[in-house]
């Protein structure tokens, strides 16, 4: 698909669910599979500010231990918190163990087969929320028009999480990060049970309540509650559809 | 590294527990912290009994003890609120809010009151009700200041509840991510294998994490990859130490 064709399909299918009972967490999670799609990178995730001023992982495009990690030692320094901070996009930086700007995520990432990384921020009105980070296995640059895509779908991303509000008071804006960072907490609960009951990774675990989710129409944030407080049991989820790999 | 707002917390605790419990410290930091005139901490339990954990001063104990005896007022909206509750100005309210509270509280001294949940995702623990002498809204850095310490007060009492010792909680937020996902994944894995509660299930890893002197982060990996395991027939910890499955 032509990626201004990606873009488009994709900002309709946020679009639809922005309305009504919309899933945080779902809606980051497309965007980041959106990206790696689009964009030539390998993975994708999106970390968010908690009231406290710290930055916090809410969704990626893989559930693989090696990129949440990546994405959650970035709590207190890497391209994330620095791209946070300063409210400035971080392109093709590319990481090699001599490099001293980020001394404990740099030689994890190039442990992890990663070697160059971009950060987007999350910005609404003067306001910066969080960040889209994208890893690539390969060095070499991002080309500009996939930095563009990628600051647009960044953008869809913040409305996503503030609900396109008129008034960014801060009363409205810490009630909408507390309850993403709650929803991500629930759904790793639910993934943890999950894995446990059904013997499977936490991969398998989290496509099972996503595709439960779509089933049944339902929030996935929903269907992790449910299962966190065994009103829904990990054995009655769906069945995914056998997969292709991407 | 943990943030700036939350090592003045931490500073604070440190300093406070030279004179105070940990959980008379709690109560006293919150309301400094804050900057505001007084609060309080309950515990609810599932059963919607709610206890008082600390106040930080006799105006405070007076507000709570009104609000357990009328049923309502912040603190106890705010124990099974998702949302942080507010009445910036308890004279003025024209629409009989706390009807049977807010005349009492007015005389007790408090003219604004705030109720924040404490929650580890959709576990509820209780709520960190605060108070003004004097009218008027939470400002914006106040709010986030108020949503962090609740978050902190969380983690101490699942501390606690774990019979850990005071000086813990501090290790713990200072080398750990606000959010660890390992944490939360392990939580829903113990709670199949012991048939408890997700919630128990963070006391036990946390009550374990202590005993066996190991870092709470590191015990979550150790159950996540498969290499320990909560067995409940003899209710107790199972290494088996070969090499993990993911």
């Amino acid at each position: 698909m032509a990626r201004e064709s990606l873009l488009i399909a994709t900002l309709v299918e946020l679009a639809d669910n922005l309305v009504d009972d919309f899933d945080v967490i779902d809606v980051l999670t497309v965007l980041s599979l959106r990206c790696v799609e689009a964009i030539d990178v390998d993975a994708a995730g999106v970390m968010l500010a908690s009231p406290g001023g710290d930055l916090q992982f809410i969704a990626c495009s893989s559930e693989s231990m090696r990129v949440l990690e990546l994405l959650q030692i970035q709590a207190d320094e890497g391209p994330c918190v620095d791209c946070y901070k300063d409210g400035k996009a971080i392109i093709n930086h590319e990481l090699a163990n001599s490099d001293q700007r980020w001394p404990n995520f740099t030689p994890r990432a190039v442990a992890l087969g990663f070697h160059s990384v971009h950060c987007l921020p999350m910005r609404l009105r003067g306001r910066t929320i969080g960040a889209l980070n994208f890893f690539r296995k390969e060095t070499g640059l991002l080309d500009e028009e996939d930095v563009v895509l990628a600051q647009g779908l960044a953008d869809v991303a913040t409305i996503a999480i503030l609900q396109h509000r008129t008034s960014l008071d801060a009363k409205t804006l810490n009630v909408q990060l507390t309850n993403a960072l709650d929803s991500r907490i629930i759904i790793e609960q639910a993934k943890g049970k999950v894995a446990q009951a059904t013997g499977t990774g936490m991969d398998e675990a989290f496509n099972r309540l996503r595709v439960h989710s779509r089933n049944h129409n339902l929030g996935l944030t929903t269907i992790a509650s449910m299962v966190v407080e065994g009103s829904l049991a990990s054995d009655d989820l769906d069945m995914p559809a056998p997969a292709k790999k991407h | 590294m943990a943030s700036d707002r939350l090592m003045a917390i931490l500073t604070l605790l440190s300093q406070r527990g030279r004179t105070h419990s940990q959980v008379g410290s709690l109560c006293s930091v919150a309301a400094e912290f804050t900057d505001l005139s007084g609060a309080g901490i309950a515990l609810v339990s599932s059963g919607r009994q709610y206890t008082s954990l600390c106040t930080s001063n006799s105006t405070a104990r007076t507000l709570m003890d009104l609000e357990f005896t009328v049923g309502e007022g912040p603190c106890v909206d705010a124990c099974m609120s998702e949302f942080a509750i507010d009445e910036v100005d308890l004279i003025a309210t024209n629409d009989r809010r706390w009807a049977a509270y807010a005349p009492s509280a007015t005389i007790a001294g408090a003219h604004a009151v705030f109720g924040f949940p404490i929650r580890i995702g959709a576990i509820r623990l209780g709520a960190l009700s605060l108070y003004r002498d004097r009218p008027g809204p939470l400002y914006g850095s106040q709010l986030s200041d108020a949503y962090l310490m609740a978050s902190v007060i969380g983690r101490a009492i699942l501390s606690m509840q774990a019979g850990a010792p005071q000086d813990t909680l501090a290790a713990e937020l200072e080398r750990e991510a606000t959010f660890d996902f390992s944490v939360h994944q392990a939580a829903g894995m113990v709670a199949v294998q012991g048939s408890m509660t997700v919630g128990d299930a963070l006391v036990a890893l946390r009550a374990h994490a202590f005993a066996s002197n190991t870092a709470l982060s590191e015990l979550a990996i150790r159950v996540v990859t498969r290499q320990y395991h909560f067995d409940p027939i003899s209710d107790a910890w199972r290494d088996q130490s070969a090499s993990g499955l993911e």
